[in-house]
């Protein structure tokens, strides 16, 4: 059995992915976060938007990390679908 | 940390770098010199021919004369508490043509009072040299509007983020090794490698927050406008003004200005005003706050922090973004997201401190670029190549040329605000017409001549340039005619663009040696085919 080793082979399906379905993701959990954490007002709804940035970049940073273009469009994809679905069912 | 993780980061981080690197270097360069643009602003703005302020206690009666002379101002006026030369009128406002917005200029207008108690206005003819080069760092020095240039920004730090976490990770297995080493010596990669490495590893707390930040700045209105869809049902501009209650009707007699002051200063003891801003709408009323500094917290704005306060008592009314008054909760970190970026804390020092750190980021990326060329030469010279490649001519020229025609558009753009007003008409399109033609002029000659003797050209020419901004102020402290003003009180810009100059010259004597000595391979030496026998 050959062991897996990581090239930049695939550099553009992972990117790709960690662009478009981390954006998703990002937006998806700081909305979770502005609807299930306590507190309102205009500070919230400001952190609430800042927090998409680290978390988009992180994907960004470490979607190299899927062993191809298929499994980061596959995971990060159940990841948003996991994340928009409770998101849906938490809709105040 | 496995090697080919290693392997396959590396390659990620040589080309978001490249891509982004040039860019990067103009954002972080125009950047640190935003550090100072109030004291640019001030070195650069024309004397004002205005009686000098009145005494603080008749800033009411000024405002009153004011505004019986011109009523339009009382929608928005500016009391400056100490006027000075980029704020040279104690009180001075905007006069918009009715309807036009908030970004449409309009000229400025200021007053004060005459010896006999009249009212006395001028127009101010101020400068916009800061407000450009803070515009180069904001759209990484793409001449475009602001809505286009901004996601492009955005991109280029997205490419930025990628470079700090692949970067990082390609330094991890050596860096015992390679962080306390910088290997000067006739191995020019491993130098620049190793400074590359430590600039990164040491800053990297500080290109995290930029980095963090400046995705903010570009893509706001799109996480916002996400968000009001998924999370507020359409109700985010709603959810703004929740808690929000204003009325207009006036409660009393307005109290005067230097009284009010008075308010602020005993209710914020540490918080230095610079001024009193006063607003008046139909949907709020008359409103006034107070802008200023307090060294000891950070501030939301790039140069202050404020405070809302009641026009009828006093008091104030509400302190979100007042430095070391913020209600608990959300707002003291978002504060300090913004003053993290702006280096808006702690004063003067900091200042200094993010001023060095542009400048070391602008350097990052500029020994990126030359690692991205010297590895090219070798791997080409392994393959049997003698000459360079186009791409590392290309990529040698466009470092070289970007870099200093950056370097050299900003010090000449600045020197020149000093001569500009009264000779041309458009003094803020002169000033942008000055950077660009000086950045594609540079680019150009870094094309015509070759990386290597552009090079140190540049570098002279840059510092030439820079030289410009004092020599400026000497020639107006002398007194020739047609040279403009000095003012005392900005000599540390024109210290600080001497130092700039001494460096640039210092490198540029240093380049010219290593054209004469390099390897005449290398992008950065003089091809002598002649000279020097075939490998």
């Amino acid at each position: 059995m050959s062991t897996f080793e990581y090239t930049s082979r695939d550099w553009f399906g992972k990117a790709s992915a960690g662009l478009v379905l981390g954006f998703g993701l990002a937006l998806a959990l700081s909305s979770l976060f502005a609807i299930l954490a306590p507190g309102s007002g205009g500070g919230k709804l400001q952190v609430t938007m800042w927090m998409a940035s680290p978390i988009w970049v992180t994907i960004l940073g470490f979607c190299f990390l899927f062993r191809s273009g298929r499994a980061a469009w596959g995971w990060l994809g159940l990841a948003n679908g996991i994340a928009f679905g409770v998101l849906a069912a938490v809709q105040p | 940390m496995r090697t080919d993780v290693v392997r396959m980061y590396k390659d990620v981080h040589t080309w978001v770098g490249i891509i982004s690197g040039l860019a990067l270097f103009i954002a972080f360069y125009a950047g640190a010199i935003t550090m100072f643009e109030t004291q640019v602003q001030r070195w650069a703005s024309p004397p004002v021919a205005l009686s000098p302020a009145p005494a603080i206690e008749r800033t009411q009666e000024l405002i009153d004369k004011t505004l019986a002379a011109r009523p339009q101002a009382e929608r928005q006026f500016q009391i400056t508490i100490s006027p000075n030369a980029e704020a040279p009128a104690r009180m001075m406002w905007l006069e918009r043509a009715p309807g036009a917005s908030r970004r449409d200029p309009a000229p400025m207008f200021g007053s004060t009072l005459a010896a006999d108690g009249s009212v006395e206005i001028v127009q101010i003819v101020g400068t916009e040299v800061a407000q450009i080069v803070d515009v180069l760092h904001q759209q990484v020095g793409l001449p475009l509007d602001h809505e286009i240039a901004m996601p492009i920004m955005g991109i280029i730090c997205l490419l930025y983020g990628i470079a700090l976490v692949s970067g990082t990770i390609v330094l991890l297995p050596s860096l015992v090794k390679d962080l306390f080493a910088v290997r000067v010596g006739k191995n020019l990669k491993r130098m620049w490698l190793d400074t590359h490495n430590v600039l990164g590893l040491f800053s990297l707390p500080f290109h995290i927050v930029i980095c963090l930040t400046a995705v903010v700045f570009a893509f706001h209105d799109q996480f916002y406008d996400v968000q009001n869809k998924i999370a507020y049902g359409g109700n985010l501009a709603a959810k703004w003004e929740e808690g929000e209650h204003h009325d207009p009707a006036p409660r009393g007699p307005v109290i005067p200005a230097d009284e009010l002051l008075r308010s602020v200063q005993a209710q914020a003891p540490g918080f230095r005003v610079d001024s009193l801003r006063y607003g008046k709408d139909d949907e709020h009323g008359l409103t006034v706050s107070a802008w200023g500094e307090d060294p000891a917290y950070g501030h939301r704005a790039p140069t202050a922090g404020w405070v809302e306060v009641d026009p009828y008592t006093g008091k104030f009314t509400e302190t979100d973004y007042m430095p070391g008054m913020q209600p608990a909760g959300f707002m003291p970190t978002l504060t300090s997201f913004f003053s993290l970026h702006f280096g808006s804390f702690g004063g003067p020092p900091v200042r200094w401190a993010y001023f060095f750190m542009g400048l070391a980021g602008a350097m990052l990326f500029y020994t990126g670029n030359l690692l991205w060329i010297e590895s090219r030469r070798k791997k080409e010279r392994k393959a049997g190549a003698v000459t360079q490649s186009r791409s590392t001519i290309v990529m040698g020229a466009l470092t070289v040329g970007v870099t200093l025609g950056c370097v050299a558009g900003i010090s000449l753009t600045i020197a020149a605000a000093k001569w500009l007003p009264g000779r041309v008409g458009d003094v803020a399109a002169w000033h942008s017409w000055i950077y660009y033609l000086t950045f594609l002029a540079a680019i150009g000659w870094a094309f015509a001549r070759g990386a290597a003797r552009a090079g140190w050209e540049l570098l002279a020419f840059a510092g030439a340039m820079t030289l410009l901004i004092p020599i400026t102020s000497l020639l107006a402290a002398a007194g020739l005619p047609g040279t403009g003003w000095s003012y005392r009180h900005t000599i540390l810009v024109d210290l600080t663009a001497l130092a700039g100059a001494a460096a640039l010259f210092w490198m540029a004597r240093i380049a010219y040696r290593r054209v004469e000595s390099g390897p005449r391979d290398s992008v950065w030496g003089e091809a002598k085919a002649r000279a020097v026998p075939q490998a």
